[in-house]
């Protein structure tokens, strides 16, 4: 082509001016969003930034609802809620770190403390405690990383026995198993009455199956994963508790489909009642109540080991809170943590949340929840909770490494002793 | 000006119109309709599991043996999602940003296309390669540096920084079919304009873009697509919920715990609503429309 | 083949893609505005991929020579280290072979399904309503984000879910099959969801590809005694080649980085079952924090489809 043409002067400056265009209201919006973690308004009015996947969870309106309390209190504090997917937060945690725009306070899990303490991602909390001068003696517990605190567990959602009472009755299973030996027995009648037994999820996307329905069992006997802070998945504890789930799965107890399960499919079984025993979050009661009010099910402390008598440890997850390293307004941030660590904020929340209080002196409200909260409460209380994931580095990615090797055991790719050397020695390169 | 284009076609003349229609022959059309129907339901059941669950409640969704009609035609999927605000937002924000992205991404399209179709230059090879490569790299190992580069050009949290970034997906697509479909107008219609002395300038917009509108609505309607159903990037390049899109919204239904199924399966036919209109309405362009584009690519 | 056209003329006689040869050109301005003209139209997109795409594609390959970053505050270089730990990985290969088998039948069956549905819908033997609710109805699939994709089929694949009912009901298979978390079917079983879900944008293109095959080339072979099976090697298929060509590079490109659908649906398991190039790199990114690593998997693919893309612009050049 390139027909001589007086007017081919540089012709499509017209693009260019768009694009220009576009840049520029780009500029001109974020003005009104605000471009960093924080913004210090003019009168020592302060905004927090706090990013969490709560709010959705929670009923419509009640989180916002607290914050709006929190505000009343502290004149001078606004706070935004950024909420955002739970799978997705730790990506934008990351992301935001490296970019600078992490927001003031966070949401955290357990098993990412480690990892972003070491990236610089968090703040050391102890410091900042002792810099405020925060009493810590009413925290139930602290997720601590080289000796200092990185996170506080707010509200804690235990994960005991569920068992569906009707399938149970009809299998002629006339008590909740509480030693192992009970349970497969209990798991094989029920499978032979027709619905499979015993039901767990291995799914590699979300692998906390490893922690909650894995080795929660070696916790409930009292056993451990590790050994002075370091990996020691080939001892006796960890086998026989692997030993037992396989058992299980050689003799068709447990349900199909564990490879890509996740927690919420197990539920959905559940609840459709179409498995008999499942390890799960309190968390789940009202929705099982919600989608099958004609379900009766009873909850119970893990079976340990047969003739194990000690104190039963029983799994958690927790809503943990972190203060951003680059935040400028620290210690408005720990108000935010201080208010909802309250007794009485933090009370109010686990009624919320179904869970229980990461304050040693609050009591969530039975009064209106289900009965079944408060036999959790003392089941709770009766053993201590368990999770050693919590604090761990690349925790997820641990998991993971596990459920792989634990899958190929099961599969019959290889020895459950093979399984539990190689995760081992993948875990060993990790610490 | 007017007078030289006068004798070129306003519309590209439908080919399907000159058809005389086959004979018919009662056995072969029967298996086209059986395999038509075949792959009517390889396609449509699923979608239909999604519409009838929509409509169920919760505690239905995993009934067993699994059920297609619902018991109560229950609506409340959808009337909790249109009248909560914050949900509203999330298909505003969409629509805004999949216009624009699709608007943009045609004008800048265009005249790529054009550059690539009428023009030799020197790197127009290594241009083309970069331009089909950069689209493999994994978006995932992207995100943290594009993610510093938005926040660093104020464009986090903004419209224009998700439209700018669908931008550079939905471009080299639209430049690979859009060249192939200029080089397939005869050069001769560009000539016309040299009559008048007017240059490729204008030989683009007064004769070949409406000629090439059915090929230009094709692009636009798999832009759309792109942009309203991304997800990666929409989630971390907003921040806050009024910035949020579909994608997310839908996501967010996918909580810690439980699901919110019925909503979900809700969510996402509302969403898939508009393109589907967009569909119907082009439908026509859309069928004639890659042809010419992409025969010659 | 455009529909300007009414009248055939076979394709080799196309217009030229080049204007014929001027004379030997001087240095001028005239020149220099003509050799500028071109850039001038590309520079939105140039600008574009400039500011947004080369900042960060340059540093992810510098990522990739150091020891690690974005975690860490003060990074190394340290040569091709991390090229030779991605590269002796065996999870690395077991990747990219699942990649490839992912791909390679995505694509293939996408075409094969795409423009099956494309010749049947082209067909005469119906009629024009019939033919737009087929056109609908088949188009469904790709209208929607991939997160309910997923969530979808984990729904109907589930060892209770309705495919298991259905084809239990017809009696093709006895009890509950695991499609997604047997190992020997978990492959399988993503490929079929994202053949499912992309076999519509082949379906699309080829229609419309055919609507401008003109018919004379078909009555001509006709007349010279083909059958429809000759016609369909002898000129559907040439003559939808080069729309084959683009339409299966771009389709090959998308599905390597296809994350989100594997994802969500298997996470890569059971065990590494379908752990492909894109779930590889996540892990590496996002669960284990190697971004240095996570970035040589990005830059070997990158160069990857640099090769491809080379061979595809040289068959376009040798075509013109």
């Amino acid at each position: 082509m390139g027909v001589s043409s007086r007017r081919r002067v540089l012709l499509p400056t017209a693009g260019l001016a768009v694009l220009a265009l576009v840049a520029a209201c780009g500029g001109g919006d974020t003005a009104g969003t605000g471009d960093g973690s924080t913004e210090a308004g003019g009168d020592g009015e302060v905004t927090l930034e706090f990013q969490q996947w709560w709010e959705p969870e929670l009923p419509d309106g009640e989180f916002r609802a607290l914050i709006d309390r929190f505000e009343e209190e502290n004149p001078g504090i606004t706070v935004e809620l950024l909420s955002g997917p739970y799978a997705s937060t730790k990506e934008q945690v990351v992301a935001g770190a490296a970019a600078g725009t992490m927001p003031d306070v966070v949401g955290l899990d357990g098993a990412w403390v480690y990892d972003f303490a070491q990236q610089g991602a968090i703040a050391d909390l102890s410091e900042l405690m002792t810099e405020v001068g925060y009493d810590d003696s009413e925290l139930a517990s602290q997720i601590e990383v080289d000796g200092a605190t990185y996170m506080i567990p707010v509200v804690n959602f235990v994960y005991p026995l569920f068992t569906n009472d009707a399938l149970l009755a009809d299998a002629g299973v006339s008590e909740v198993p509480t030693t192992r030996s009970e349970f497969t027995d209990a798991a094989k009648k029920i499978t032979d009455s027709g619905t499979p037994g015993w039901i767990y999820p291995l799914s590699l996307e979300q692998p906390s199956g490893i922690q909650n329905n894995v080795m929660s069992w070696v916790w409930a006997s009292g056993g451990s994963m590790l050994a002075d802070g370091q990996p020691d998945l080939t001892n006796e504890d960890v086998g026989s508790a692997l030993e037992f789930l396989q058992g299980m799965w050689d003799d068709g107890s447990t349900a199909p489909g564990a490879f890509t399960m996740k927690e919420q499919d197990m539920v959905e079984e559940f609840t459709n009642g179409r498995v008999g025993m499942m390890i799960d979050s309190l968390a789940h009661v009202n929705l099982i109540r919600e989608s099958n009010p004609d379900l009766d099910f009873t909850i119970s402390a893990i079976p340990a080991e047969d003739g194990y008598d000690g104190e039963r440890g029983i799994p958690y997850a927790s809503w943990g809170i972190g203060v951003a390293d680059n935040s400028e307004n620290k210690e408005e941030a720990f108000k935010l943590v201080e208010f909802l660590m309250s007794q009485e904020t933090n009370s109010e929340l686990s009624t919320m949340a179904n869970a229980f209080p990461g304050n040693s002196t609050s009591t969530p409200d039975f009064t209106d929840s289900d009965p079944i909260f408060e036999e959790a409460f003392a089941i709770y209380q009766e053993g201590y909770p368990a999770n050693e994931f919590t604090g761990l580095p690349v925790a997820e990615e641990l998991m993971r490494m596990f459920s792989t090797e634990f899958q190929k055991a099961l599969n019959g790719d290889q020895s459950l002793d093979e399984a539990v050397e190689t995760a081992q020695a993948e875990w060993s390169s990790e610490f | 000006m007017a007078t030289t284009l006068s004798h070129l076609p306003k519309n590209r003349p439908d080919l399907r119109q000159h058809r005389t229609p086959g004979r018919k022959n009662p056995g072969k059309q029967a298996a086209t309709l059986v395999a038509l129907v075949a792959g009517a339901l390889f396609a449509g059941l699923p979608v239909l599991w999604m519409l009838s669950s929509s409509f169920k409640t919760n505690g239905e969704m995993f009934a067993n043996p699994p059920r297609l009609v619902t018991e109560g035609f229950n609506l409340g999927a959808y009337t909790e999602i249109l009248t909560d605000p914050v949900k509203v937002r999330f298909f505003v924000n969409s629509y805004v940003i999949a216009f624009a992205v699709t608007g943009l991404t045609l004008l800048v399209g265009i005249l790529a296309g054009f550059a690539f179709s009428r023009f030799d230059f020197p790197l127009k090879k290594t241009l083309n390669v970069v331009i089909v490569s950069v689209q493999a790299v994994p978006p995932i190992t992207l995100l943290i540096p594009y993610f510093g580069l938005m926040v660093a050009l104020k464009l986090y949290n903004t419209y224009p920084g998700l439209i700018l970034t669908y931008m550079v997906f939905t471009i080299p697509y639209a430049i690979i079919m859009l060249t192939g479909y200029f080089n397939t107008l005869p050069r001769e219609l560009d000539e016309a304009v040299k009559v008048d002395g007017a240059g490729p300038w204008t030989a683009l917009w007064r004769i070949l873009v409406p000629i090439a509108v059915p090929g230009l609505v094709s692009v636009g309607i798999y832009t759309f697509m792109i942009a309203w159903n991304e997800f990666l990037f929409a989630l971390t390049l907003t921040r806050t919920e009024d910035m949020r899109t579909v994608p997310i919204g839908i996501q967010l239904l996918m909580g810690q715990h439980s699901y919110e199924w019925n909503q979900m399966m809700a969510m996402s036919i509302l969403g898939c609503l508009p393109v589907l209109v967009l569909f119907l309405f082009f439908q026509r362009y859309f069928i004639g429309g890659m042809t010419a584009g992409a025969v010659k690519v | 083949m455009t529909t300007t056209r009414t009248t055939h003329r076979p394709p080799r006689e196309d217009r030229p893609q080049a204007p014929p040869p001027a004379a030997r050109p001087r240095w001028t301005a005239a020149l220099l505005r003509r050799r500028a003209t071109p850039f001038g139209y590309l520079s939105p997109t140039i600008v574009l991929m400039v500011v947004l795409m080369a900042v960060p594609i340059v540093m992810v390959i510098s990522y990739s020579v150091m020891d690690n970053v974005i975690t860490n505050r003060s990074p190394e270089p340290v040569g091709l280290a991390n090229y030779g730990t991605i590269l002796g990985d065996p999870a690395f290969w077991k990747a990219a072979t699942n990649t490839l088998a992912f791909t390679s039948v995505s694509v293939v069956v996408h075409l094969v399904l795409g423009l099956t549905f494309a010749i049947l819908l082209n067909t005469e033997l119906l009629g024009k309503v019939t033919k737009a609710v087929f056109r609908v109805i088949l188009v469904l699939p790709w209208l929607f984000t991939v997160a309910i994709i997923a969530v979808l089929w984990r729904m109907l694949l589930s060892p209770n879910g309705v495919v298991n009912a259905i084809l239990e009901s017809v009696g093709l298979i006895g009890g509950e099959v695991e499609w997604l978390s047997n190992p020997t079917t978990a492959l399988a079983a993503v490929t079929f969801i994202n053949i499912w879900a992309g076999y519509p944008f082949y379906m699309i293109s080829l229609l419309a590809g055919l609507q401008g095959i003109p018919r004379d080339l078909y009555e001509a072979a006709s007349i010279d005694g083909a059958g429809p099976v000759q016609r369909f090697w002898a000129i559907t298929i040439p003559q939808l080649k080069p729309l084959i060509i683009s339409l299966a590079l771009l389709d090959f490109i998308w599905t390597t980085q296809q994350f989100a659908l594997i994802w969500m649906t298997t996470g890569g398991g059971p065990i590494d079952a379908t752990e492909v190039l894109s779930t590889f790199t996540y892990k590496l990114a996002f669960t284990r924090y190697e971004f240095a690593e996570a970035s040589t998997a990005a830059v070997i693919i990158l160069a990857f489809s640099m090769v491809l893309a080379y061979f595809y612009a040289r068959s376009q050049r040798a075509r013109d």
